[in-house]
């Protein structure tokens, strides 16, 4: 079990599979749409955490989408029902703590 | 950088990776990478330099977290702990390392010595190896790229060249390559206004442009029907020439130019990687015609379909090839070659950079090897602090990367000094180099050496940081605080380092050592020919002033007699070729000889035309019977043949009986008519290729029986090189003003150049395997001294119960021998079983030659003896009372 809360990148990739399955380079392109260019995951930090959230059960390789135009084979990755639940939580969290920090400025 | 070599550098770095997880998303990396790249170029998010430094940094962090996330996996407890930020803690790891540095400067300043000397070869290595072998060639799908030539193994040839008849049906007939071209090469007088000048000519059938997918910058390529025989005039520039003579102007088209007195038109300019083909300066058709057996004397070039292999072409050219014999019957001795153009070009340089890249990685490994020696001794001192970090209850994973840190810091600054080095040192060697290799090869920069150095620095702090790290780890919770005693295992892991290293360097040194034994016996050989203070170059009398051979005999005669009429000139001759200029080959047939049968071996003769004169000038030894004189070879008389040592044995049974019997230019089939000449004298071999080359049969015949258009001039002259160079050059002027002067040279440089590679290659081989002694010894007295330092307890409780000195410093001796014996052994072993690859840089030498591994053996014994003496004194000179009283 990973503690609370996740690792800034992996809440990102989490977030980007959120939609739809994804391969790597598809998930690199969304976490720096979803973070207006602030986070720019390269290769080696990106399967490292994938390999991280699927040892941890979070994600989960499935096939290439028959819709894909691409006639290459390559993994694809999705959320699991405990990726989607731990998603919310990690939301939540975050939500009440910037809740509690507007509280605080505000 | 292209595509694919940006990929093949992404995945030698991604080596850095455990093969376990490399397994798994190793491929998906790669891609990800490739289509990163391209968004990067597309969306110009940065620098080239930018993209690469975070793809590395990435690399680099993710390698070591997974090397260090297996290795906790394995030594810690399944116990979850919280981890940390990754990133401060590596900033805390690296200031923490930083103060480490410099608090044991002498400890940081030998692993950053080390690891400099260890990369700075491989740094200079890796430039040449790269720019040989690895950058791709300038043009498109040059791997589809072949050399084409003919062998023919009866004539103790390896290559031949192409005939041009059998191109043309080769190029007809074949089904495996989608284009083919021939070309030669060949010198010509240069004319404009103003004295001539010597240029090189291409002379190429018209496809070759086609095979190597280029295009004239300006102008246009010769058409196929300007290529017969009697076509038009025409001429390509290329762009070096134009912009050296025409000041690139685009007027040039239409404009003419004299080659040998005849005008030229020229229609386009070649682009820049032309210079791949020749350096000459001008292309002109080769207008050859296929009905004529014209010799075999073109190179060719071919582009294989991109279905087809190189095994399939060459069957399938062989084949066109059995097809002429019952037209062509030479066809039966010669055979196509293929071969990549790369290996044709520089495969004989090949192994020899191998074994230079094979050195420096020897030395790095042994440098590595020491730092790894101490390191282990140091995580030996440091072992109370790591037990008491590990108590504070510091993860055995924290520890461990903090000592990588440490490692990978000093490391990188080692790295960083040593590849300055190394290219400052490759510099001049690649400044030296320039003209012994084909133009287009080129040792710049580029992203291919930089993944090498950042990978090579990698990749020996994991192999010798690792070890320690893992170890010192493990070890503290053993370790109490206070005094502790070298474990047993640990010495022997340091003993075992250092016979690794003893082994290592001993294999490298006796490479060097057959490599310079081999350098100094080519150095001694006797080449058969006065090598000191002869001077040499090449004329060539144009046919348009020049026509015919009386004409060119006129000239030879009142030039020779002029240049011996010259204060300052000792002596001077003239022959077709001078010794390590060339090859002009015939065969030749015995009269009385039966015709040689089917497939029997028919060695090529070296063919020269030589003044009178000629012997006494070069000084090469008459063995029998008499030089050529004045007369031979006039009109009158009959024709006369010298013929050398090899010759004469192996083809008129020994020098004596060669005398008078008559040879003939000719292959001996049946119904040819010889002209045949007497043989009046046997000369001495000349090592005519090189001392490092074997002779073949070579025959003289006077100048003045086959007077050439082309020849060369050899000159002994009282004073410097370079006034006998301007004394010729005045002496051929006055004689014709639009003479040039080429190739010139003195017989040692050409001997010196001959040899030059083997000198150099030998020259670093030697230099590494000194610099690997020289670790190795060092490793050696450290762990020697190390060891004493450890049991100085030990050995004062038993001189304090009598024990001698001369025994204390046996036992130390003996100890560190004893490893030494051990590397050389295993040393031994391994040089014999490399000696096979070795073998191939050998010309004289053996590669198990007693005498090298004997002396090698004796110097590694004695320079080890001298590293154990020291600290066995030292023992000996402990005295009991103060090292027991530390306790």
């Amino acid at each position: 079990m990973i503690p609370s809360p996740l690792k800034p990148q992996w809440f990102q990739i989490l977030l980007a599979l959120a939609a739809q399955p994804l391969h790597g380079y598809a998930i690199q392109r969304a976490v720096l749409a979803q973070t207006d260019d602030q986070m720019r995951l390269w290769p080696a930090m990106l399967y490292r955490s994938l390999g991280t959230l699927e040892d941890e059960g979070l994600i989960e390789t499935v096939p290439t989408p028959a819709e894909e135009p691409t006639d290459e084979r390559r993994l694809y990755y999705a959320l699991t029902d405990a990726g989607r639940d731990r998603l919310r939580q990690e939301t939540e969290l975050l939500a009440r703590w910037v809740r509690a920090a507007e509280a605080e400025l505000l | 950088m292209s595509r694919r070599s940006a990929r093949w550098v992404y995945r030698t770095l991604l080596r850095l990776f455990p093969p376990s997880f490399l397994a798994k998303r190793g491929s998906e990396m790669e891609r990800m990478f490739s289509e990163l790249r391209e968004t990067w170029q597309v969306e110009r998010s940065g620098t080239v330099l930018g993209f690469w430094l975070r793809v590395v940094v990435d690399v680099l962090r993710g390698s070591m977290a997974e090397w260090l996330s297996l290795v906790s996996a394995r030594t810690e407890s399944a116990t979850a702990v919280a981890r940390s930020e990754p990133m401060s803690d590596f900033l805390a790891d690296v200031r923490y390392a930083w103060r480490q540095v410099v608090r044991r400067p002498l400890y940081a300043g030998l692993i950053f010595l080390l690891m400099s000397v260890g990369i700075a070869g491989n740094t200079a290595m890796f430039r040449i190896f790269d720019g040989l072998f690895l950058r791709p060639l300038p043009f498109t799908d040059a791997d589809l790229l072949m050399d084409l030539d003919e062998t023919a193994p009866a004539w103790e040839l390896e290559y031949v060249g192409v005939a041009y008849p059998d191109f043309v049906e080769w190029r007809r007939s074949n089904r495996t390559f989608a284009s083919m071209a021939v070309y030669s090469e060949s010198g010509a007088n240069f004319g404009g206004e103003g004295p001539s000048e010597r240029i090189t000519v291409v002379q190429s059938s018209h496809d070759l442009a086609q095979v190597l997918g280029i295009e004239p910058v300006l102008g246009r390529f010769y058409t196929a029907e300007e290529d017969v025989p009697d076509g038009p005039d025409v001429a390509l520039l290329t762009e070096g020439f134009w912009a050296e003579r025409f000041a690139r102007e685009p007027e040039v088209l239409g404009r003419s130019i004299s080659l040998n007195g005849r005008a030229f038109e020229i229609v386009g300019v070649l682009p820049p990687e032309a210079r791949f083909v020749s350096e000459a300066q001008v292309w002109v058709p080769l207008q050859e015609n296929p009905e004529q057996g014209s010799g075999w004397y073109l190179t060719g070039l071919g582009r294989l379909t991109p279905e087809a292999t190189i095994e399939q072409a060459l069957a399938d050219l062989t084949s066109v090839h059995r097809g002429m014999i019952e037209t062509r019957s030479v066809n039966e001795t010669t055979s196509p070659v293929i071969s990549p153009l790369r290996d044709r070009y520089l495969g004989e340089f090949r192994l020899g950079s191998g074994l230079l890249l094979a050195a420096v990685g020897i030395v790095l490994l042994i440098a590595c090897a020491n730092i790894a020696g101490l390191m282990l001794a140091r995580s030996l001192t440091r072992a109370p602090e790591m037990s008491v970090r590990r108590a504070l209850g510091a993860p055995r994973s924290r520890l461990v990367r903090q000592l990588l840190t440490e490692s990978a810091l000093l490391a990188l600054l080692g790295a960083a000094a040593g590849s300055g080095l190394g290219m400052w040192g490759s510099g001049a060697l690649v400044v030296a180099m320039r003209d012994r290799f084909p133009a287009w090869v080129t040792f710049d920069l580029d992203l291919r050496f930089l993944g090498f150095i950042l990978g090579l620095t990698a990749g020996a702090t994991l192999v010798f940081g690792l070890t320690p790290a893992l170890r010192s780890a493990r070890d503290t919770a053993l370790a109490t605080g206070g005094r502790a005693t070298a474990s047993i295992a640990r010495r022997r892991g340091l003993g075992l380092l250092v016979a690794g290293e003893v082994a290592l360097a001993l294999v490298l040194l006796v490479v060097g050592g057959l490599s310079a034994l081999d350098v100094w016996r080519l150095g001694r050989v006797d080449p058969g020919f006065q090598v000191e203070g002869t001077t040499g170059f090449a004329l060539a009398l144009p046919a348009a002033r020049y026509p015919d051979a009386d004409a060119r005999l006129a000239f030879q005669d009142t030039y020779l007699e002029k240049l011996r009429a010259t204060p300052g000139v000792e002596s001077a001759t003239l022959a077709t070729i001078l010794p390590l200029s060339g090859h002009m080959g015939y065969f030749f047939v015995v009269e009385g000889d039966p015709p040689p049968a089917e497939g029997e071996p028919n060695p090529v003769v070296l063919n020269r035309a030589v003044s009178p004169g000629y012997f006494q000038t070069m000084g090469v030894q008459l063995l029998a019977g008499r030089v050529f004189d004045d007369f031979d070879g006039r009109d009158d008389g009959d024709d006369v043949i010298i013929v050398n040592e090899t010759f004469a044995r192996t083809r008129l049974g020994g020098a004596e009986s060669a005398l008078g019997r008559r040879v003939a230019v000719g292959t001996g089939m049946p119904d040819s008519d010889e002209a045949w000449i007497t043989v009046i004298g046997v000369t001495r071999d000349v090592r005519h290729y090189g001392v490092d080359e074997p002779m073949r049969p070579g025959v003289y015949q006077p100048l003045r029986q086959l007077p050439r258009a082309t020849f060369q001039v050899a000159l002994r002259f009282a004073g410097s090189d370079a006034d006998a160079v301007s004394t010729a050059r005045r002496v051929t002027s006055e004689l014709d003003p639009e003479l040039p002067l080429y190739s010139v040279r003195t017989m040692s440089e050409a001997m010196d150049r001959s040899l030059w590679t083997r000198r150099a290659t030998s020259w670093l081989i030697g230099t590494f395997s000194a610099v690997a002694l020289l670790l190795a010894v060092a490793g050696l007295y450290g762990v020697i001294s190390y060891s004493v330092g450890q049991r100085s307890r030990e050995i004062s409780v038993r001189m304090a119960v009598g024990a001698q000195h001369g025994q204390v410093m046996a036992q130390v001796v003996r100890q560190g021998m004893t490893l030494v014996a051990a590397g050389a052994g295993v040393g031994v072993l391994a040089s014999m079983a490399v000696g096979g690859l070795v073998a191939g840089i050998l010309v004289d030498v053996s590669p198990r030659e007693p005498v090298v591994y004997l002396g090698v053996i004796g110097v590694l014994f004695g320079v080890a003896a001298l590293a154990n003496y020291l600290p066995a004194r030292r023992a000996a000179r402990l005295d009991p009372t103060v090292a027991l009283r530390e306790e």
